[in-house]
């Protein structure tokens, strides 16, 4: 063999990868695991076409979140983007069911997703944002409440204990509580999404030099990420007689009531084990409205399942209705299941021996 | 185990005295060994991996999750643009981010400018409204202005020698840089306990440094 030199074969585009023989075998198995377990607990098999209009997508976001979608125009003129995620498109599917009375929905997909990035692909899988990514998840519209949240967190913990994944870990935090918690410690409103951006980039040291003018009498950050709704010490005295004479520390109170109640019934279900909070965890999606939690292994930069609750997004589409989901981001499912060894073309035959429930 | 990537040369040589004052383990021949990876054992028992890598390489290990935490210069780390978390300024191994050149073209409009930082020089000069050509090269870019490759250069600046001798003057400091401590995101919710020791410590001797330095 020989590097090609004269480019005598068809180029492919950048970003996306070629899936050989074994390595397609070894992601299907993964993709119908997942998705058999999800129907087994009564999740129903959905499917969509690939193009969203742009303005479906946009509904419940804000604008710079469309800054990694892939658009284009149809031949009507109209915009048009690849799926960025299925979220979107199951809330527009949904809707008209709810209208019609519909109670509870429970569906399940597996897709592929598309993201604006320069990276390759190989590269992005394990740890950024790829530009084609496949993922196998669930959403449950209709319910509310903490055993709903701790349903929808067994669910994400049973399906990747099934995959025998190693060393993983679910972390748990809130939408509203870091955005109330800085308003209620006494930072000015127009500072707050800067801060809250800071968090969801894991930029620390941006969020103390931001923080810093205000002469804050606590350290923010410090206080933040060592609250834990599961541990019996509650909110710092200090902390509770702070916010609870304001409406913002109202919020930030009730938010963290709510935490720990779920937290109370996690440990009760014996699902706290592989379980923590980190309330520094802010997701960049502007659409969630409670619960949000990812699922962590070693060996790749970024969550392999991630979900939350969204109670505000499906009215923006005609009918309102409370909702959680996940998904599990599968090609890096599997760099994390087989070390890597999955990307390697025709490599992997040892990954079924090595229990990694491919 | 804690795998720590540290970058070769100057942002080691600036942080390494701040890491012995926390009490962290480091190996005695660090400086003198070829090798590329060490293993320590703190006096409390914990686990170290060091990785020796090139600055411009760090926020890849640390990226991949195959170093949990990383010790780089703000510049690597903004022109890589990994997810990673960055979790301390370090105050060490400070210079500058700077434009510079010859200075009868400083009154001129930059045309070419020769850079390590391609993407931070593209985002400086946009920010200006001006457009120019980068020129992306590896090591002594003040070669480039000396012979006339490029008009200006965006590059580290720690004392400024380096540009005296070649005739060259700053234009604009950009950015301060120093060393910063880096996370894996999956090592920062996995191994928790463990960074956050290390940053705990770091804090505490930086703490430490400003009462008596």
């Amino acid at each position: 063999m020989s590097i090609d030199v004269q480019n005598r074969w068809a180029e492919r585009p950048p970003g996306m990868r070629d899936v050989y023989p074994q390595q397609a075998g070894l992601r299907r198995r993964l993709e119908s695991r997942l998705l058999n377990f999800f129907e087994q607990q009564g999740f129903e098999l959905v499917s969509c076409g690939l193009l969203e209009y742009v303005e479906t997508l946009m509904r419940g976001r804000s604008v710079a979140e469309a800054d990694q979608w892939l658009r284009l125009f149809d031949a009507t003129g109209r915009t048009v983007a690849l799926r960025p995620e299925m979220t979107p498109s199951i809330a527009r599917m949904a809707v008209p069911l709810l209208a019609a009375g519909t109670r509870e929905i429970r569906w399940c997909y597996a897709e592929r997703v598309y993201r604006r990035t320069v990276d390759p692909a190989t590269l992005s899988w394990a740890s950024g944002k790829a530009a084609e990514s496949t993922q196998v998840g669930i959403e449950w519209i209709g319910r509310t409440g903490r055993d709903a949240d701790a349903d929808a967190i067994a669910l994400c913990q049973s399906a990747v204990a099934r995959l025998e994944l190693e060393g993983w870990q679910l972390v748990v935090s809130h939408a509203l509580f870091a955005p109330a918690f800085l308003r209620a410690c006494g930072v000015p409103e127009e500072s707050v999404a800067g801060l809250t951006q800071c968090l969801a980039r894991g930029d620390y040291v941006g969020f103390r030099e931001q923080l810093a003018p205000f002469n804050l009498e606590w350290d923010v950050l410090d206080l933040l990420s060592r609250l834990d709704p599961l541990a019996e010490r509650g909110l710092p005295a200090a902390v509770h007689e702070r916010f609870a004479g304001r409406p913002d520390g109202a919020t930030a109170l009730a938010v963290w009531e709510e935490l720990v109640g779920l937290a109370a019934v996690l440990r009760e279900r014996g699902l706290a084990d592989r379980l923590s909070f980190d309330l520094t965890m802010v997701r960049d999606l502007s659409y969630y409205t409670g619960v949000v939690f990812e699922v962590f292994a070693p060996g790749v930069g970024a969550p392999v399942a991630l979900g939350g609750r969204y109670d505000d997004l499906l009215s923006q589409f005609g009918a309102s209705a409370p909702a959680i989901g996940f998904a599990v981001e599968v090609e890096r499912m599997l760099t994390a299941l087989t070390d890597g060894a999955w990307l390697v073309h025709g490599g992997p035959d040892d990954c079924r021996e090595e229990g990694t429930g491919c | 185990m804690l795998t720590v990537a540290l970058a070769k040369g100057r942002t080691a040589d600036g942080v390494l005295p701040l890491w012995r004052r926390a009490g962290l383990p480091l190996p005695d021949d660090l400086d003198d060994s070829r090798a590329l990876v060490f293993h320590v054992r703190g006096e409390d028992g914990g686990a170290f991996r060091y990785l020796l890598a090139k600055p411009a390489d760090v926020p890849t290990y640390v990226a991949f999750g195959v170093a949990d935490v990383g010790v780089v210069g703000k510049d690597v780390l903004l022109e890589s643009d990994r997810e990673v978390y960055e979790l301390l300024d370090l105050r060490a191994a400070r210079c500058k981010l700077c434009v510079a050149g010859r200075p009868e073209e400083r009154s001129r409009r930059p045309r070419r400018v020769a850079t390590k930082y391609p993407r931070l020089a593209d985002q400086y000069f946009r920010s200006l409204g001006q457009a120019v050509e980068i020129v992306v090269l590896s090591g002594s870019i003040e070669l480039a202005a000396v012979i006339g490759l490029a008009d200006r250069v965006f590059d580290l600046v720690q004392t400024g020698a380096t540009l005296a001798a070649n005739g060259l003057v700053v234009y604009d400091e950009v950015l301060d840089v120093s060393a910063r401590l880096i996370a894996n995101r999956s090592s920062y919710h996995t191994k928790r306990a463990a960074v956050l020791n290390v940053v705990d410590r770091l804090r505490e001797a930086l703490v430490e440094l400003e009462v008596t330095p």
